[in-house]
């Protein structure tokens, strides 16, 4: 059998997000991956340098839109760890309702994107309506659907009374009848699972080895979560349990973005339970001195790193941060081997690759 | 099969769940950022505005009399830091989003307005004004003339008029 290497993007491969992978294939079974980066390259990381402190939160907000909340979030962290500003408690809380609420339109997005990648469109729609709920929530309480617009430095910029609590808690409701039936669907569904149990292996040597990050890791088996191993604003308060499942095929990829979000849900109730009065933010715009910080997160496809240095002006001196996304690439040269080329796209998708994270 | 019968079910009797815009209403929730509102008889001139507008969309020009506002709709990104930093209460995010037009109307959408400069009731020098919801936060439980008063006057004049007397307890 001959050998030949096809290209693969580097448009549509997955989602709608430009990444060039040169593939190398016998037959019509892959042995070799090449994977080539920098079609959305805009230079971000120079451009905060030449922007304020506050301008870089809607900057950094506009990295990536699935995972838009995370980035803003790491930023304000890292600028108040250089401050030493503590933040009311009530902000701690608003911070993690905000980011789970994106981590559940975001692993809903994923989850229904494999489902459109096995050519399973019906159940695509179903989860994309569900997923709707939030999205909704999200333009009601935010005021945006994407941009959340929820971090200011020392505070956020939004609050939920008690009719935002009440109007949060029932989209909440309406959403665990038809993720339990999900649930159900992607457990059970014969085609489903022929086209994805075993697929894009990943043992957990291997999540290891390559530092693998978030959800693909956490279904090789491999039990890290920013939130458990190292607590920021009040996760250390919150009971929800780390998932993860030992295959490490695209089906377990799947099903922890699941379970995650019925995690993530189960996490805004309690802080809407627990959420003390107060504040919304600190009362002064604060000056930040020189100085450098690190600042961590478990964004929806892992852990966000985020280091700053101030130099005393209000313009980072220096802002580099590594995304999830990065680490996973990595994963998909183990994935991929021996995978028959139909498979490509959903391995691929099966990351949840974040390209404009990657590049910025 | 069993899960998709009652979908389908429901999708009969309920139609689509997609908003039938343009046909019909699309729902605006009430803290939608969009389109920002100005309101010049609210600015302070402080500028803060231009300087923490992400997209640059925010400029002043000077004018013979004042300072001319600009915000360019098109290069707007509706993340509110503009209304968020206005401590005067010029700027608003509102919820309309309205904002198509034709290409010919570009350069045209655009909130424009000249903040005048004043003249001190005291002193006579031009100063930049002094809006009204700017100064009941400054001076709180001032009646409402006395704050009129005030705010007619500079700066230094002002601080010159509430200053306590040699002698009397600030």
């Amino acid at each position: 059998m001959s050998t030949y290497k096809i290209p693969v993007g580097p448009l549509h491969v997955a989602l709608e997000e430009p990444m060039y992978f040169k593939v190398e294939v016998e037959g019509e079974t892959v042995t070799g991956l090449d994977i080539q980066a920098g079609h959305v390259h805009r230079g971000i990381e120079y451009l905060v340098a030449k922007r304020n402190i506050h301008q870089n939160i809607v900057l950094t907000e506009r990295i990536c839109s699935l995972c838009s909340n995370s980035h803003p979030f790491s930023y304000c962290m890292a600028l108040e760890r250089i401050g030493g500003i503590i933040v009311p408690e009530r902000v701690e809380y608003l911070r993690v309702v905000a980011d789970e609420i994106k981590r559940i339109a975001s692993h809903l997005f994923n989850v229904a994107i494999t489902a459109h990648l096995v050519g399973f469109d019906t159940l695509f729609m179903q989860v994309m309506e569900t997923r709707e709920i939030m999205q909704d929530t999200k333009e009601t309480i935010f005021g945006n659907r994407m941009d959340l617009g929820a971090n200011r430095i020392g505070g956020v910029r939004y609050d939920l009374d008690g009719e935002g609590k009440a109007y949060l808690a029932a989209q909440l409701a309406r959403m665990k009848a038809p993720l339990d039936e999900f649930r159900d669907l992607y457990e059970t569904n014969g085609s489903f699972l022929r086209r994805t149990k075993g697929v894009g292996v990943l043992p957990r040597a291997d999540a290891i080895r390559l530092g693998l990050v978030g959800p693909v890791a956490r279904a090789s088996g491999v039990d890290y979560d920013v939130r458990r191993k190292a607590p920021y604003v009040v996760y250390d308060r919150l009971d929800f349990d780390v998932q993860t499942l030992a295959d490490g095929d695209v089906w377990s990829r799947t099903m922890i973005r699941l379970r995650e979000v019925k995690e993530s849900v189960r996490i805004i109730e309690q802080c809407l339970r627990d959420i003390p009065e107060g504040p919304i933010s600190i009362d002064a715009i604060p000056e930040i001195p020189a100085g450098e910080a690190i600042a961590k997160s478990e964004a929806p496809r892992g852990e966000l790193i985020y280091y700053l240095r101030t130099d005393g002006s209000d313009k980072p001196a220096r802002l580099k941060w590594r995304v999830p996304s990065y680490n996973n690439w990595k994963g998909l040269q183990v994935m991929m081997a021996g995978c028959k080329v139909a498979d490509i796209a959903l391995i691929v998708g099966s990351i949840d690759p974040c390209i404009s994270c990657t590049e910025r | 099969m069993s899960f998709f019968l009652p979908v389908l079910l429901r999708n009969l009797l309920k139609g689509p769940s997609t908003e039938a815009f343009p046909f019909g209403e699309a729902i605006t929730p009430k803290k939608l950022r969009a389109r920002i509102s100005f309101d010049p008889d609210s600015c302070a001139l402080c500028r803060v505005c231009a300087r923490i507008c992400p997209a640059g969309a925010i400029q002043f020009e000077k004018k013979p009399d004042g300072l001319e506002f600009n915000l360019w709709h098109n290069a707007c990104v509706f993340c509110g830091l503009c209304a968020l930093y206005c401590e005067s209460e010029g700027l608003h995010s509102t919820n309309d989003w309205h904002l198509s037009h034709l290409q010919s109307e570009k350069y045209d959408l655009v909130e424009r307005a000249t903040v005048k400069f004043q003249k001190c009731t005291k002193c006579g020098k031009q100063k930049m004004p002094a809006p009204l919801p700017l100064m009941a936060k400054l001076y709180p439980g001032l009646p409402a003339d006395e704050i009129e008063r005030l705010r007619a006057m500079c700066p230094q004049c002002r601080k010159a008029e509430t200053a306590p007397a040699e002698g009397e307890p600030s």
